[in-house]
């Protein structure tokens, strides 16, 4: 496939998911509208993710911490200090990006395993910081009746009305994931992601390039966070269980690394799910990690990754039957 | 030494781990000349170029670009100070289209030196027409003689004073690199200057030039002449064929 029809195929893709988006509230059942929110609040993290990870090639377990930043940060703000919600969603965002780069300066030196295995440290450190620091956080009681946002006497307390501004802001996301990617800031993501040496070869400041991209996605994942907070109004440890982090994760890698309709078709496929699968009962995490297994071994790069390997599945075909590729000429 | 060169290395020094790389090592390449780097392979020719590029730390020794002191400048800076380096094995960039890679290169030049990008782009590509009808494709579809084609259009977009070369005919089919050769001929003609790294003798011939022959991280040859045949077999072999 081209590239210029696999973006054309991404395109009417994203079309769709919108039609479906704009649609859902009118002829879902409320169970519906519930969980688009989740998979646009999902999908915002998964963006952010996609900009460390698909587009600047580093392994990221920390999206969770940023979220957790995001929403102990609306809670707290808003419950203890009585700061307006969007003030304290603001402002979470700006700590979080501050985080990123308090962190990132000394983690992003490393490469490959050892930031995967740091940052995933990261991941559970959070997780049980905020589980033990009750006087702050009420440990794993959590913090519930956070205030609602709103615009002037309007408040997004109710379902329909957080769909709506669960998707604004995903899209918004997704509009600032496409505006990074066809910049120059993305292009050099892109070819660190490949080669660091290569990458400096071309001027590239690949520690300042790298702390970019997770600055800027730690700053989405905290305001996913502040949504998520505010959508349920209610804050504990479970929401950055490690189990999350592993989700948005096979997210990412199910939607394809790099891409645009990706991390919204990869949310949407593992928030929805359950629900599919629900008649199969004890089954249902069999039937659903088989196919798992089966997506990853035919399409290694995900639905809409950049680069279509073949997969191994279809290196096990007889040389006939595998997809016609163009042949990389000598 | 030349008070006029251009880039100039000091006893320059590389050591990995407890494994001296490179033994310090002095040369000095005038503007407009040609630095012929041979040896056999894990001689420390790849090691000399990540050096001068700022690409490997020294252990001791100072680089100098013109007057300047720049033994400390990271890689990332050098390019835009005029060092471009092109490294081994052609930095091939999946996923990125020939043009992206030409951009990357312009951007490299920095904001004061760059110029207009059509103008630039125009350039590179007289001098690589076979790039001109690639500029959508992804860089991965590209031959290995097109890819080191792309490699050092991508280089020269940085508008380098020195441009290092880590072994562009690695792996190329003859016709390719007849083909690199002759692109790298005429930027010599013009006047820009160049390390090339190489480990079989090139055909590739500058008005000013030195060669410099590499064993085991030491410089065992070094004139402003190309050793014999006969001479180059004996410094690679050692002592015994001689």
């Amino acid at each position: 496939m081209s590239p210029r029809t696999r973006a054309r195929i991404e395109f009417w893709v994203l079309a769709l998911m919108l039609a479906c988006v704009i649609l859902a509230p009118f002829v879902g059942s409320r169970l519906v509208v519930y969980d688009l929110t989740v998979t646009a609040l999902y999908a915002m993290v998964v963006v952010s993710l996609n900009i460390v990870l698909g587009l600047a090639g580093q392994v990221s377990f920390a999206q969770t911490t940023f979220m957790a930043i995001g929403g102990y940060g609306s809670a707290l703000l808003t419950t203890a200090l009585g700061l307006d919600p969007w003030a304290a969603l603001a402002l979470s965002a700006l700590l979080a990006l501050a985080a990123a780069l308090v962190i990132g300066v000394p983690l992003l030196r490393l490469r490959g395993h050892y930031l995967a295995m740091a940052t995933f440290a990261l991941a559970l450190g959070t997780n049980s910081f905020v589980t033990a620091a009750t006087p702050l956080t009420n440990g794993s009681i959590g913090i519930s009746s956070v205030p609602p946002l709103q615009i002037g006497d309007f408040a997004f307390d109710d379902a329909r009305s957080f769909y709506v501004l669960s998707w604004v802001a995903c899209i918004g996301s997704m509009g600032i994931f496409a505006l990074l990617a066809h910049s120059h800031i993305g292009r050099a993501w892109r070819a660190l992601a490949t080669g660091q040496e290569i990458a400096q070869s071309l001027g590239i400041d690949v520690t300042a390039y790298k702390v970019l991209a997770f600055a800027i996605g730690a700053a989405i994942a905290s305001v996913a966070g502040s949504l998520y907070v505010e959508f349920t109004s209610f804050v504990g440890p479970d929401l950055y269980d490690i189990g999350i982090v592993l989700n948005v994760l096979l997210m990412l890698f199910i939607g394809g690394r790099g891409s645009h309709a990706g991390p919204v078709l990869g949310a949407a496929i593992l928030t929805f799910a359950p629900q599919f699968l629900a008649g199969l009962e004890q089954y249902q995490n069999l039937v659903f990690f088989g196919f798992l297994l089966l997506l990853i071994l035919t399409w290694p790069s995900g639905l809409f990754g950049r680069v279509r390997d073949s997969g191994p599945i279809e290196l096990m075909l007889p040389i006939w039957l595998r997809r016609r590729r163009s042949a990389e000429s000598p | 030494m030349n008070a006029a060169a251009l880039l100039r290395a000091e006893r320059v020094a590389v050591r990995y781990g407890r494994v001296d790389a490179l033994h310090p090592l002095s040369f000095a390449a005038a503007p407009g000349s040609l630095t012929l780097v041979l040896g056999p392979n894990g001689a420390g020719k790849t090691t000399l170029v990540k050096a001068l590029a700022g690409a490997a730390v020294l252990r001791s020794g100072r680089v100098f670009l013109g007057d300047e002191d720049i033994s400390w400048v990271p890689a990332h800076r050098r390019v835009a100070r005029g060092i471009a380096l092109v490294p081994e094995g052609r930095g091939r960039l999946p996923g990125l289209s020939v043009f992206d890679n030409l951009v990357l290169g312009w951007h490299a030049a920095g904001r004061g030196r760059r110029g207009e990008r059509a103008d630039a782009l125009d350039e590179v590509l007289a001098l690589f027409p076979v790039l001109k009808e690639r500029l959508d494709q992804d860089c991965s579809t590209l031959s290995g003689g097109e890819m080191q084609m792309l490699a050092i259009a991508r280089a020269l977009l940085a508008k380098p004073q020195v441009l290092l070369l880590d072994e562009p005919s690695l792996g190329l089919a003859p016709l390719a690199v007849a083909r690199v050769y002759e692109a790298l001929a005429i930027l010599i003609a013009n006047g820009l200057s160049m390390v090339l790294v190489e480990q079989k003798a090139v055909p590739l011939r500058g008005a000013r030039e030195t060669t410099i022959v590499l064993q085991n991280g030491r410089a065992v040859f070094q004139e402003e002449r190309r050793p014999t045949v006969e001479e180059l077999a004996s410094l690679y072999l050692g002592e015994r064929a001689a």
